[in-house]
């Protein structure tokens, strides 16, 4: 039988995977940054190595245009291109899919009464890959085989925290429901405080964000039902991606422990956060 | 639990410096939107940089976008229905970072932001709220 054995959670700053396809990350100013990560690269080699990664993300507009805005969207396909955001696509392996535990997940996941939104054919930008990079380093194939899962935290209203941790909850019965024996993490990305617009931008709560990955350990449900004003208000405009983690922690049952943790402002307009966790039973 | 839409809208004009991208700035601003899209190809990214203008013609926006997208006037895009993330491939194809286009928006000049942001970013102290100035 499958199982999510870890939830994994981090920023996915477009520059931190600039940094590291540059070779920059020995500068001083991205050190602490990667600092951070070693503990989990280590940790990701040996015992902590996945079969799968549901690897939930949101699109920076560039599989999604305006043209199509699902909420919630499980990668389906063998495989995914890195995208172009503009500057050319990042020059990193190409993402193998695994298409039957993502449609059985899909499956389970509309009987659950969570209407999901399947993709065939999907290009994935940074908010995938850069974590990735972060955990993997430059590998010329990643290490295990990922199930992208979309969501919409760019035109609003994105979904609530509440069903985000719900449809986590639903993805861990799913995933406990598939027939092969696999070792499955959960990796929430985005985040944490930021701003990227308007004369606020730039804006970073150290406070909120230390306090929200205080609630992601142990048995606290808060994080549920923080209301998006919150957000917005408290940790910049783009500081709304954190909903993302909270299907992480959803997928993790009633109670975590904590392995690593890390938090160092800023990397580029980010406070950049990582957690990494275990059910505990 | 059920949200009052109005309510729940309304309360992000209350957001100092914020510009909360709705379903009402979406449509406003779906062509300048779909237009920075294009610039993910290369080929169109080559047109765009050999005649703005021309290139802004093809698309149905009005002229107050069009030359917001020319002056490269970012609060104003965001002000005329333009989301960041599609924003970006502009700024992108333009050789910015982020940071760099980002601190436009601020008045601050580059230096000074990022010596913000390595200092701990900007407080949210006194900028949570219009209304009751928290």
């Amino acid at each position: 039988m499958a199982k999510i054995t870890h939830g994994l959670a981090t920023s996915h700053i477009p520059a931190i995977g600039a940094a590291i396809d540059l070779g920059k990350s020995e500068e001083d100013y991205w050190k602490p940054v990667f600092a951070g990560y070693d503990w989990t690269k280590d940790w990701i080699k040996n015992e902590g190595k996945p079969d799968v990664v549901i690897l939930v993300y949101n699109d920076h507009a560039s599989a999604f245009d305006m043209n199509l805005i699902p909420t919630f969207a499980v990668g389906c396909a063998e495989q995914f291109k890195p995208c172009d955001e503009g500057w050319g696509p990042r020059p990193v392996p190409i993402v193998e899919g695994h298409p039957d535990l993502a449609w059985h997940i899909s499956q389970c996941l509309v009987l659950d009464e969570f209407d999901m939104t399947m993709i065939n054919q999907m290009d994935v930008d940074h908010g995938l890959t850069v974590p990735l990079s972060l955990m993997f380093g430059q590998p010329d194939a990643w290490p295990c085989k990922i199930i992208p899962l979309a969501v919409n935290v760019v035109t609003y209203p994105p979904p609530t925290g509440n069903r985000c941790w719900a449809l986590g909850e639903a993805i861990q019965r799913a995933v406990e429901s598939f027939p092969e024996e696999l070792n499955v993490q959960i990796w929430g990305t985005g985040g944490m405080s930021h701003q990227l617009q308007g004369p606020r931008a730039g804006l970073i709560n150290a406070e909120w964000d230390s306090r929200f990955l205080d609630r992601l350990v142990g048995d606290s449900d808060e994080l549920r039902h923080v209301p998006h004003i919150e957000y917005l208000r408290e940790t910049g405009s783009e500081g709304i991606e954190m909903v993302m983690w909270l299907i992480m922690r959803g997928a993790l049952g009633e109670k975590t422990r904590c392995l690593h943790r890390h938090y160092h402002v800023p990397g580029s307009n980010t406070a950049v956060g990582h957690i990494v966790l275990e059910p505990e039973e | 639990m059920t949200v009052d839409i109005h309510e729940y809208l309304a309360e992000f004009e209350d957001i100092p410096g914020t510009r909360v991208y709705t379903a009402k700035r979406a449509r406003e601003g779906y062509w300048m939107n779909q237009f920075a899209m294009s610039l993910m190809k290369a080929e169109n990214r080559e047109r765009w940089k050999a005649d703005e203008k021309a290139y802004l013609a093809d698309w149905p926006m009005t002229e107050e976008q069009r030359q917001s997208i020319l002056d490269r006037d970012y609060n104003r895009m965001l002000d005329l229905g333009g989301n960041i993330y599609f924003l970006a491939k502009v700024f992108s194809t333009d050789g910015l970072s982020f940071v760099q286009a980002v601190s436009t928006m601020t008045g601050m000049s580059v230096e000074d932001y990022k010596a913000m942001m390595i200092a701990g970013g900007r407080s949210p102290i006194g900028l949570r709220s219009k209304s009751t100035g928290d």
